[in-house]
């Protein structure tokens, strides 16, 4: 090979020509993503149309839409969008609350502020699995601090899983300690990006808190709350860990969700073909909050812009 | 002549084939890799292997484990099965899980290894036939099918595992309180009956005074019991009720077979039906009673959490005076460092139903685990893993790991002079075993499993009755054994 001054350049060079190098970098990630994403969701989603079961030697056969069929009038499947649904709303509403009145105290300084800030951002940089075993420790009856605490005040033990609403208080409760922070984040970012002079003006103004809050304060934040939201919903609505260590879904299947579901088709009852149906199911669902997602962010860049 | 020199070389190959046949195999570097549950049993077994096996065909063998912890052993295995990697050799698997596994083209069918190999034979004759129906036979073959057969290995049935860890469940209780003078007069005083303090006691214990200590012994934190301040609350009773695997199933099975009940009898496919069995009134009655005692429990029994693990550590923290629970948990009970009750455990046959005969039925759901082999073995590794097989089930192998906390499911071994005294819970153990059935063993067994498990969950929380959830759980697998042609009206 041969450079336009007649010399001839090694393959390293030729390959790293600058022509090349970006196709290159990106090579090993877009093969990597090939392997490990795109070639198992087209494989799964052929899967679907058949009656395969990943323990079974049978030979599979072509059922066409009868895995959806199925999945869409199985009464437990809406069941467990139900308790999805629940959970889902519950905790972001509460993680919207928490982490907003979080973001409000972070926005001003005070001693210890920086530490303080770090500790409350902790939760959220534990795995899902410590996060689990830590909330069915202290829900524990028997000996758990929150039974404990109440134990000052009653004679009786706390037992908090013992009924559904319970249960989904527990899971609510552990999933918007972990994520509630996250929703912090975002609106302290917001919080702090409202010029001074603005609050300067409305005090000049004489305008109520409130009104200061609501013509000031909130346009600012709104998008980013909105990314919370939504950001939050998505991954909520995929939450398995949390769920499966503190109640395995019970009581009964009061709290068993759509991930949990899911997950018991495929990897317990091995009903491969059925529990794909489900997946690509859920993933839509995913799809559509994911692309309010992103309209949301565009919406955002646009306002800042 | 040019026929001679034929007919003597076909001699001399004959005689050279015969003997090569008689000669050890060639000796060869053989690795068998084991999918083992993390406890003691496998860990010791792991250990005795190093320390002891030697190969009787001169093979270099390295046992390899690989310890999976028990919250993803089902999956873990389950996956490696199913992707096609063929990791395993052997497996210690769930008895349940043999028709799926079967099924599925994975487990080895060893019924003709042990036709052929009259140490196989004399290991089934010798083990107790409730293991050999419950780890062994699929399609599943009842105990009382197998004996009615009259020699082991039975014509026309399938074998497929062996006993890595045979267990059973036995009452642990704490002697100090139980033996304790005071206690035991108040106990008498109030309910006319003696409080259970020796084996023999426990023997004579059925649900009816289960329910009693467990009234007995609730008391408060600040209250006295065994002639002492409770700093904490105390309760007399538990056993396992969680919602997690089978962890309520394995005691419910039991009240519901000993007063007569059943479960859906896959012996009988296809023509048992699991409408009018599994929801029978005395069905019902058994499981109201299982429930009823769910009171004196630690309060977690209310969450439905409380499975094998959570029962074992509330003993171990002092806080219950008796649990039932697997021979395989008794071991950390008696470490003085993870154990505050570990110089005042004892173990006893867990109680049953009292018979109109006056006599105690028992009848409980078998614990513990076979092995087995995989079907992607080539002759010399199969050969090797027989090997292993009849090493740890040898007379000498057992009464060690049985001294080193495990279980024997040898009859010989069993019958041992000195074996009750190698573990406390022993004696229990041999009197437990005999009362042992088990649950399904289909490939649909984890979806009945799973959705029965969640219908006691939901009585045992109190959210419907006891009827109402056995008649939810006929009802589903009335349909999904319809489904798949296990059950034919």
């Amino acid at each position: 090979m041969t450079d336009h001054t007649g010399t001839r350049r090694g393959f390293g060079a030729w390959l790293m020509d600058p022509k090349r190098r970006g196709a290159l970098l990106v090579t090993p990630a877009i093969v990597i993503l090939f392997v490990m994403n795109i070639f198992p969701l087209l494989w799964s989603f052929g899967l679907s149309f058949f009656n395969y079961k990943a323990t079974s030697q049978r030979v599979p056969t072509f059922k066409g839409l009868s895995n959806y069929e199925k999945v869409l009038t199985d009464e437990r499947t809406w069941e467990r969008f139900q308790t999805t649904a629940l959970i889902v709303s519950s905790s972001v509403i509460l993680q919207l609350i928490v982490g907003f009145l979080l973001a409000l105290l972070f926005a001003k300084a005070f001693p210890m502020r920086r530490i303080v800030l770090m500790l409350v951002l902790t939760p959220m940089m534990l795995s899902f699995v410590s996060v689990g075993v830590f909330f069915k420790l202290f829900y524990e009856p028997t000996f758990g601090i929150v039974s404990y605490v109440l134990n000052f005040f009653t004679t009786e033990h706390f037992v908090m899983l013992a009924t559904p609403a319970g249960a989904i208080a527990g899971i609510v409760i552990a999933d918007a300690w972990m994520w509630s922070p996250f929703v912090m984040l975002l609106v302290l970012a917001g919080l702090v990006s409202v010029p001074k002079y603005l609050y300067e003006a409305a005090e000049v103004d004489r305008a109520s808190k409130w009104r200061t809050f609501w013509t000031i304060t909130f346009p600012y934040i709104k998008s980013l709350l909105l990314l919370a939201v939504l950001f939050r919903t998505i991954e909520t609505f995929k939450l398995f860990d949390i769920v499966y260590i503190i109640t395995e879904g019970g009581p009964g299947s009061a709290t068993e969700t759509i991930a949990v579901f899911l997950y018991r088709n495929a990897f317990q009852f091995f009903k491969t073909s059925h529990s794909s149906a489900l997946a690509y199911i859920v993933l839509f669902i995913v799809i559509v909050l994911t692309n309010l997602y992103l309209y949301s962010v565009n919406r955002r860049a646009e306002e800042v812009d | 002549m040019k026929k001679r020199n034929y007919i003597s070389g076909l001699m001399g190959a004959t005689l050279l084939s015969v003997g090569l046949s008689t000669v050890p195999a060639l000796s060869a570097d053989i690795t068998i890799t084991m999918a083992a549950p993390d406890w003691p049993p496998t860990r010791f077994m792991k250990e005795h292997f190093d320390q002891t096996y030697t190969s009787p065909d001169g093979h270099t063998t390295t046992l390899e484990m690989d310890f999976i912890p028990w919250p993803s052993f089902y999956e873990r295995v389950a996956a490696s099965l199913t992707s096609g990697e063929q990791k395993y050799q052997m497996i210690v698997t769930d008895s349940q899980w043999l028709g799926a596994f079967v099924e599925g083209g994975y487990y080895m069918d060893l019924t003709d290894k042990i036709n052929a190999d009259p140490e196989l034979t004399a290991i089934m004759q010798d083990l107790h036939p409730a293991l050999v129906s419950s780890y062994s036979t699929y399609p599943h073959r009842t105990r009382a099918q197998l004996e009615e057969a009259g020699v082991v290995p039975a014509p026309g049935v399938s074998y497929y595992g062996f006993p890595q860890f045979p267990d059973t469940y036995v009452t642990f209780y704490r002697n100090d309180v139980f033996c304790n003078e005071g206690e035991m007069a108040a106990f008498e005083a109030k309910y006319g009956t003696n409080l259970p303090c020796s084996y023999e006691d426990w023997q004579d214990t059925d649900w009816t005074k289960w329910g009693q200590i467990g009234e007995f012994f609730k008391r408060k934190k600040g209250e006295m019991l065994a002639g002492e301040v409770l700093d904490d609350d105390f309760y007399g009773i538990a056993y396992q009720a969680g919602k997690g695997y089978d962890f309520s199933s394995m005691q419910i099975n039991a009240f519901v077979w000993q007063q007569g009940g059943d479960i859906w009898d896959e012996s009988k496919a296809p023509t048992a039906q699991a409408e009018g069995v599994v929801n029978s009134d005395v069905a019902v009655k058994a499981f109201e009673e299982y429930l009823s005692l769910l009171q004196y429990m630690p309060p977690v029994a209310k969450t439905g959490q409380m499975d094998i693990f959570v029962e074992q550590d509330l003993f171990m923290q002092g806080k219950v005076g008796a649990i039932i629970d697997w021979v395989g948990l008794g071991e950390p009970v008696l470490d003085p460092s993870a154990s505050k009750v570990h110089d005042k455990a004892a173990f006893g046959p867990a109680p049953g139903s009292r018979q109109a005969d006056g006599s105690i039925d028992r009848t409980g759901n078998i614990g513990g685990q076979p092995f087995v082999l995989t079907t992607w073995n080539d002759d010399a590794v199969v050969d090797e893993a027989l090997n292993v097989v009849k090493w740890w089930l040898s007379p000498d192998t057992q009464l060690e790991a049985v001294a080193n906390g495990g279980q024997s499911g040898l009859k010989s071994v069993m019958a041992d002079p000195g074996y009750n005294e190698l573990r406390p819970w022993n004696r229990a153990h041999v009197e437990m075993i005999d009362w042992q059935k088990d649950v399904w063993h289909v490939p649909e067994f984890f979806e009945l499993l799973t959705q029965q498990q969640e219908e006691f969950d939901k009585a045992i929380t109190g959210q419907i009755t006891a009827k109402e959830a056995l008649d939810s759980i006929a009802a589903f697998q009335q349909e999904l054994l319809e489904d798949v042609d296990l059950i034919q009206n």
